[in-house]
């Protein structure tokens, strides 16, 4: 029987060698560009999507563990391109190259889905993984904050 | 090349109908003519840059590449300015290579510098044109209609017209030899913070990178290079590569030898761009490494350090330096060293590549289209304007995509399988055969009288320079290469410049900064080791260093980057540094580079070891300002970078091969090491200037000299800690 996962909310199945990383999977298989090969080692959160809503490196996931799981990518984060954080980002111009940022933005929205006004420090943490060579990280602290703050009057 | 060649060259190419349409001779407005459905359509091009749609809708191209420092939204800002365009009718398109839009090599801090007037040009005359079709339409002259915000307005009685009405008729009018040019108080975005134009494709994941591109047919490849320069190819066993499913090609690119071209290696033709960098680590290879081999960066950095601890080649020379040394009251050393650095952009090396028998077309992020054009049309034998390139958005490049080989190599694989292919570079590939920053060591001697100041100055520089890219049999940097250090701004009546050997034994490439990075952590670090032994505060002692120089031709230099030093030295209240609390200090640093002034003051916290970085003040005169945005993301951009090569970033050689690998063994700023950063810009009216490099240099002597001040431990080796791996 032919395995499956759900991606932006569609139903793909997985005809592909079950070792292929989602990224590649992705990339190549789906055309799905948003999600960037940064590093191919889980070292970089250039790669990072959601699967069942929590942030994941997919350039280190294979295919084969994602049988019935939502996958969420950067194309998929919101309807209109308008998430508090997408929005946030927006506002305070964060990219430069823009090539990390995909990563960047999932990587927050994972963090806010479970905590909307995370400290200075727990953003830190949390987005330590994900490295912007163009040295956006002021911004995207500053992006975070803000994005946190319309989240957490909305809960 | 000039201003003036550019402007010729683009405004002589004049404008032309864009698609469809008749020359229209009429008094009425075009788009009157299309809903009638006597035209078709009509969109027009006034110029190389600007393009006009019937219904107002403009597309302005730019020249230069973007990498993420913003140009793609300055440039085009510029014009739109000097049309009156309104920005949100505005879409920017990136050109294709082209000479059209003049020089596209972006490298150097360059485009602004360059292309600023030229752009500004590209609007006015498009607004005069415009003007010129409005008058006619009216029956008045030019001089009663003026535009604003994509409208042409008649003085006399308010009509309008809106500039899609009038693109064909403007097409049509006489390009004006010398467009008048608006003042600075009317400009409206220039100068201003606009906002970039692709910010809103980034947060969706719609923006299209160069890895990015899809065909029909598409093959992808990856690669594995030799990894000594200069190696080649001794056998190769791809039984077990070739066998994999999805795999349907193995090509062996021999190494091209002229600037830009491959160093060699073998790639793996594939379904996707896992599968074929899967079958790469399936193939048995055996390198002839070569004579680089003998290479290992440890020990050629002691043999630099020894290179410019004694004699070495003169560069060059003004007054009489052993007089100075001779009578000095006390003279001091020190010797700083530098390592290899890797580019490390978060996109890869990646192209697409289509070569058939007539024609060759790529898709590249780059940051120099033409040279992608030559080195294909020499591997080809074809005429450079043949080869077509797209120039693709870069994710990242900080000169390594000014260097085409990985578009070389997808040209062979292409030209070998006759499919287009996809080529992207592993980071394990990318970190292992790059081009790197020069390894360096430098080493000042300097004589002080006794007023304290600074009579003469001995600085001796050794590291393989990017000249050794086009004269492989370079022995040492050259008299050209040391013109930073001759032409500082510090005023040394009695000075010496010389060159310690230094043979390249990999590639060595411009690295966003280039010699600024070496040069400025040197004379920044070495002016605070000298106002320290003097027992002076390091502000006014490096004040008293640009008042020495008595040079005319450089007095609005040093005005300009004293005026940014003391911008800083306000801002960081070093005037109460005294009052910080304990392990926390700020060390101040100014550098001249790529025509622009940066200043930063680095206020930092020392705990032993421990280097926090905790506020940076940066302040910046780059003449009259294109985007205030841009620049400040610029400069907070810089200052991460600057962190990254002053405390951790470091390629290491060993037998003539890297041994880093990935982010784990080259470890670059991450968001937990950033500082606060204010960026703090002078208004001025010169010519403007870039700043995708300046902000690189002064960050590592201001570190220096703060931890200096905090600890009283000095660092004069990049990075300050290195991993060792």
């Amino acid at each position: 029987m032919t395995q499956s996962m759900i991606i932006n909310g569609k139903e793909h199945d997985i005809d592909v060698d079950g070792d292929m990383p989602l990224l590649w999977f992705l990339r190549d298989k789906l055309e799905l560009t948003g999600t960037k090969f940064g590093c191919g080692s889980g070292l970089c959160g250039a790669c990072t999507v959601h699967v069942n809503g929590q942030a994941m490196r997919s350039c280190i996931t294979t295919v084969s563990s994602l049988t019935d799981k939502k996958i969420t990518t950067i194309e998929g984060l919101s309807q209109h391109g308008d998430h508090p954080l997408q929005q946030a980002w927006l506002n305070n111009n964060v990219p430069q190259c823009g090539y990390c940022q995909a990563g960047q933005i999932m990587n927050a929205a994972s963090l806010l889905a479970v905590n909307t006004a995370p400290t200075d420090q727990e953003v830190q943490t949390a987005m330590q993984g994900n490295i912007c060579r163009c040295g956006t990280y002021q911004r995207i602290k500053k992006a975070i904050s803000e994005a946190a703050g319309i989240l957490s009057k909305e809960a | 090349m000039t201003i003036s060649k550019v402007s010729r060259r683009v405004f002589l190419k004049g404008a032309s109908i864009a698609t469809g349409g008749l020359v229209i001779a009429v008094n009425f407005p075009a788009n009157a003519l299309a809903q009638k459905g006597i035209v078709e359509h009509t969109s027009v091009n006034l110029n190389a840059f600007i393009h006009l749609e019937e219904n107002g809708d403009t597309v302005i191209y730019c020249g230069r590449c973007e990498m993420g420092q913003g140009i793609s939204t300055a440039l085009p800002s510029a014009v739109a300015d000097e049309m009156e365009a309104d920005w949100q009718r505005v879409t920017v398109k990136q050109g294709d290579a082209d000479e059209k839009f003049g020089p596209q090599a972006t490298g150097g801090s360059a485009s602004i510098r360059v292309m600023y007037q030229p752009m500004r040009e590209a609007g006015a005359t498009a607004k005069a044109m415009l003007i010129a079709a409005a008058a006619k339409v009216w029956k008045t002259s030019p001089d009663n209609c003026f535009a604003q915000a994509h409208f042409i307005i008649n003085k006399t009685n308010q009509q309008k017209l809106g500039y899609g009405e009038l693109a064909s008729i403007a097409a049509n009018m006489p390009i004006p030899e010398i467009p008048t040019l608006k003042k600075k108080s009317d400009f409206n975005y220039i100068g201003k913070k606009l906002p970039r134009h692709d910010q809103g494709e980034v947060v969706v994941g719609k923006r299209i990178y160069g890895v990015d591109t899809k065909l029909p047919g598409l093959k992808y490849a990856a690669i594995i290079h030799c990894p000594v320069l200069g190696g080649s190819l001794k056998s190769l066993d791809k039984s077990e590569a070739i066998k994999m499913k999805g795999v349907s090609d193995i090509v062996e690119i021999p190494r091209f030898d002229i600037p830009f071209g491959s160093i060699g290696g073998v790639a793996v033709v594939a379904d996707n761009s896992w599968t074929a960098q899967q079958a790469v680590k399936k193939l048995k290879i055996e390198w002839n490494l070569g004579e680089n081999a003998i290479y290992n960066t440890k020990e050629y950095k002691q043999q630099l350090v020894a290179n410019v601890e004694k004699p070495a080649t003169l560069a060059t020379e003004r007054g009489d330096i052993d007089n100075a040394f001779k009578t000095a009251k006390y003279k001091m050393s020190a010797t700083y060293t530098g390592g290899h650095l890797s580019h490390a952009p978060m996109e890869p090396n990646a192209s697409v590549v289509w070569v058939q028998k007539d024609s060759c077309e790529v898709w590249a992020s780059t940051q120099s289209p033409a040279d992608i054009q030559k080195v294909l049309g020499q591997y080809l034998k074809r005429k450079p304007t043949d080869i077509i390139v797209h120039v693709a958005m870069a994710g990242g490049a900080f000169g390594r995509k000014f260097k085409c080989d990985y578009v070389h190599e997808a040209a062979v694989i292409s030209e070998k399988t006759g499919v287009p292919i996809q080529l992207i570079w592993t980071r394990e590939e990318d970190m292992r055969t790059g081009y790197y920053h020069s390894i360096n060591a430098q080493h000042i001697e300097a004589s002080v009288d006794d007023n304290g100041n600074v009579t003469g100055w001995l600085h001796r520089a050794a590291f393989p320079s990017i000249t050794s890219l086009f004269n492989p049999s370079l022995k040492r940097a050259t008299k050209q290469n040391l013109q930073d250090v001759t032409n500082h701004l510090f005023g040394i009546e009695n000075f010496r410049a010389e060159s310690g050997d230094a043979k390249a034994h990999t590639r060595i490439g411009w690295y966003r900064a280039v010699y600024a990075i070496f040069y400025g952590f040197a004379f920044g670090t070495f002016a605070d080791e000298l106002a320290n032994k003097a027992g002076k505060d390091s502000f006014s002692f490096v004040n008293q260093l640009f008042d020495n120089n008595k040079n005319e031709e450089q007095q609005e230099q040093v005005q300009r980057a004293k005026k940014v030093l003391a911008v800083v030295a306000k801002k960081s209240a070093w005037h109460k540094r005294s009052k910080l609390p304990k392990g926390q200090a700020v060390g101040l640093a100014v550098h001249y580079s790529f025509q622009s002034y940066v200043a930063m003051a680095v206020h930092v916290e020392v705990n032993g070891d421990d280097i926090k970085v905790l506020n940076v003040d940066c302040a910046i005169d780059c003449g009259q300002l294109l985007n205030l945005d841009g620049a400040t993301a610029q400069m907070e951009g810089a200052v991460v970078m600057g962190m990254s090569l002053a405390l951790s970033t470091e390629v290491t050689f060993r037998d003539g091969a890297v041994i880093n690998s990935n982010f784990h063994d080259y470890p670059v700023m991450r968001i937990t090491d950033m500082p606060n950063v204010s960026v703090h810009i002078t208004d001025s009216d010169e010519s403007p200037t870039g700043l995708g490099e300046p902000g690189v240099a002064p960050f590592a002597p201001a570190l220096s000299n703060a931890v200096f001040a905090a600890s009283g431990k000095r660092y004069r080796d990049l990075p300050f800690k290195p991993l060792m791996v």
